[in-house]
């Protein structure tokens, strides 16, 4: 049994404690490594961030989303308490629910430690827009799920689509619901508690496809091997976006669901003008198609009004850039930064977006106006490029509460990059159509070599002194271009780290061999000391 | 006048009682929240009874399904 030590008592400071107390512990003392238990990822305590933050952190984030996860269920059902018979239905029902809801909180915790002031509250204002979001698009499922005893009606008005169809196709629509088909089983979970996803890549697996495929689509077609999908669709739309192993997602949701589909294929190569015509004609065709499934006649006025609504969310974007790029201002973590902006551009508008801007601009104005230092402890500018690892993307805030590695921006935060024209059907539809080649993955990655290149002229808009470089193992097109992107690196003297991940799948990549790699750089070829180094080596195996 | 009185002691009591409720609850959420009891339950107990539920869950099997359905046939029977 361990004595008490009076000495060491003695030598305690009670100045300092009283002030570590009041104001928390300033950022090289935190030690935030030491409140994990080995492998769970739990706390043995949650941070204490002071007085001020930590009480922020109880009422205004903890409290407050774990209440609204529940009001928000009504406000989605329109106060209708079998909303909530639904939701538990579906709760019990779907795997990717059941095991991951509750589990948010814990999602908030890793991705928002070490952070205080205004970036707490900033940051979390996005994570609470996009739980709004999620919560809508599950309540709209299961109210909806003819299986669980949803309303028949609301079924018949609704279009299951990819969750890489961008949700602006069906914004002339009224009535009608659009819900993506993996947005929340496949990719959210992913992010929540990444337990869940690997039953769907094993089931694909298990149907005899390789195991080097893009996890992706493997997780995606899991799902409908394993029956996991709630019926609360009359028919899909689908696209090859990101890349062409979409296509084979679709060929097993196609045979699994057996309901009328409407393929929407994007070109890959989309700098060719002549292409942008007929990826028009298909989202035109995606447009008919779902008048012809709803029985909803297209309203162009109301397709005009969302994109309009769509645009000032471009607008507010590239108001946050600014201040990103040009200020040490900016009031947003890099996590936080990247799944807002890929969840909003690709899901499209709702009310909640404007919301969280109107929110989180009166932050970001506050931070500019007094000149606030969000980020005190940056060393680097970083800037994060390809497609992240989505069972860590809380990496970005562990790089700063260790290393000092302050993301800015990454590459698809980039991708939507425009506003679109309202002024004539045919330009209305021709922009739509850009947008779409400009999805996530696509726009960039696979895009062409000029388009993943866009890396350096981003990392000079953006003021980023490192890059992150994602190196997703299973990713055929990225893979081609590693040596391409090695010389480039050398021949312009950037600091760049790859960081090998498989997507969904930690089995493949560890988030201790993220860790490694990164710590490995900064120890060697930076020569560099970390902030924190009880976040250098910590186990979280098993995790959420 | 006493009986004025009365109810307002009855009520001042009431919502001392109703305060008093309230802040042990308040700490009592603070308490799951700093030791993050909610996580450990959830990790511990929840997460392992939903994923029994899962695994023994009785499933329909897709792959029985022909892969040459006609899709107006499925409409025919909604």
């Amino acid at each position: 049994m361990k004595r008490f030590d009076l000495k060491k008592l003695k030598d305690l400071d009670a100045k300092k404690l009283a002030k570590d107390f009041w104001y928390g512990k300033p950022h090289g003392e935190r030690r935030l490594g030491d409140l994990y238990i080995p492998k769970t990822g739990l706390y043995k305590h949650r941070e204490w961030r002071g007085v001020k933050d930590t009480m922020y952190y109880f009422n205004n984030i903890w409290l407050y989303n774990y209440g609204h996860m529940v009001t928000d269920i009504l406000k989605y059902s329109g106060g209708n308490p079998k909303g909530l018979v639904q939701f538990v239905k579906g709760t019990m029902r779907y795997r990717w629910m059941g095991q991951t809801y509750l589990t948010v909180m814990h999602w908030f915790d890793r991705c928002l430690e070490g952070m205080r002031d205004e970036t707490l509250r900033a940051t979390a204002w996005h994570f609470r827009g996009i739980v709004s979001a999620c919560l809508y698009q599950i309540v709209e499922m299961f109210n909806r799920d003819i299986t669980l005893g949803g309303d028949p009606e609301k079924w018949r008005k609704t279009i299951a689509h990819d969750e890489t169809v961008w949700g602006g196709v069906f914004y002339g629509f009224p009535d009608v619901a659009h819900i993506p088909l993996q947005m929340i089983p496949y990719f959210v979970t992913c992010h929540c508690n990444n337990h869940t996803v690997l039953n769907y890549i094993d089931a694909a697996q298990a149907l005899g496809l390789p195991g080097d495929p893009c996890p992706m689509c493997q997780a995606e077609a899991g799902i409908f091997l394993q029956d996991d999908v709630p019926d609360f669709f009359p028919a899909l739309v689908t696209t090859n976006e990101a890349c062409d192993g979409s296509v084979a997602t679709s060929v097993i949701q196609d045979w699994m669901i057996n309901k009328p589909l409407f393929a929407m294929p994007q070109p890959m190569q989309f700098d060719d003008d002549s292409v942008l015509e007929n990826c028009a004609k298909e989202i035109e065709g995606a447009i008919k198609f779902t008048e012809e499934m709803t029985g909803v006649k297209f309203d162009w006025e109301l397709l005009k009004k969302k994109l309009q609504d769509q645009n000032e969310l471009q607008r507010n974007e590239w108001e946050k850039w600014d201040v990103a790029a040009n200020t040490n201002s900016y009031p947003i973590n890099g996590v936080g930064q990247a799944l807002y902006r890929i969840f909003y551009s690709q899901y499209g508008d709702m009310d909640c977006w404007h919301e969280t801007d109107a929110k989180v601009k009166k932050i970001m104005d506050k931070c500019v106006e007094q000149k606030i230092n969000t980020f005190p402890m940056t060393r680097h500018r970083v800037i994060a490029w390809s497609c992240a690892p989505l069972y860590y993307s809380a990496w970005c805030t562990w790089a700063y509460n260790c290393w000092g590695l302050n993301t800015i921006i990454n590459m698809d935060s980039l991708m939507f990059d425009m506003e679109i024209r309202t002024d004539s059907y045919e330009n209305c539809l021709l922009d739509m159509a850009k947008y779409h080649e400009w999805a996530p993955m696509r726009r960039m990655a696979v895009g062409g070599l000029q388009h993943i290149f866009e890396l350096w002229e981003n990392m000079e808009k953006f003021n980023c002194d490192m890059v992150m470089m994602y190196d997703q193992i299973k990713c055929k097109g990225m893979q081609g271009v590693v040596g391409l992107f090695e010389d480039e690196f050398r021949a312009r003297n950037i600091h760049a780290i790859w960081m090998p991940h498989a997507l969904p799948d930690k089995r493949d990549v560890s988030r201790a061999e993220i860790r490694k790699i990164i710590n490995d750089y900064m120890f060697t070829v930076m020569g560099e000391e970390p902030l924190d180094p009880s976040l250098l080596e910590f186990d979280d195996s098993n995790s959420w | 006048m006493k009986k004025k009185e009365k109810k307002q002691n009855k009520a001042l009591k009431v919502l001392g009682k109703t305060v008093g409720a309230l802040a042990v609850a308040y700490a009592g959420l603070f308490t799951v929240f700093y030791l993050d009891l909610d996580g450990k339950l959830l990790y511990y107990v929840v997460e392992p009874f939903m994923q029994k539920r899962f695994d023994n869950m009785e499933r329909r099997d897709p792959m029985s399904m022909p892969y040459d359905q006609i899709d107006s046939e499925y409409m025919k029977r909604k």
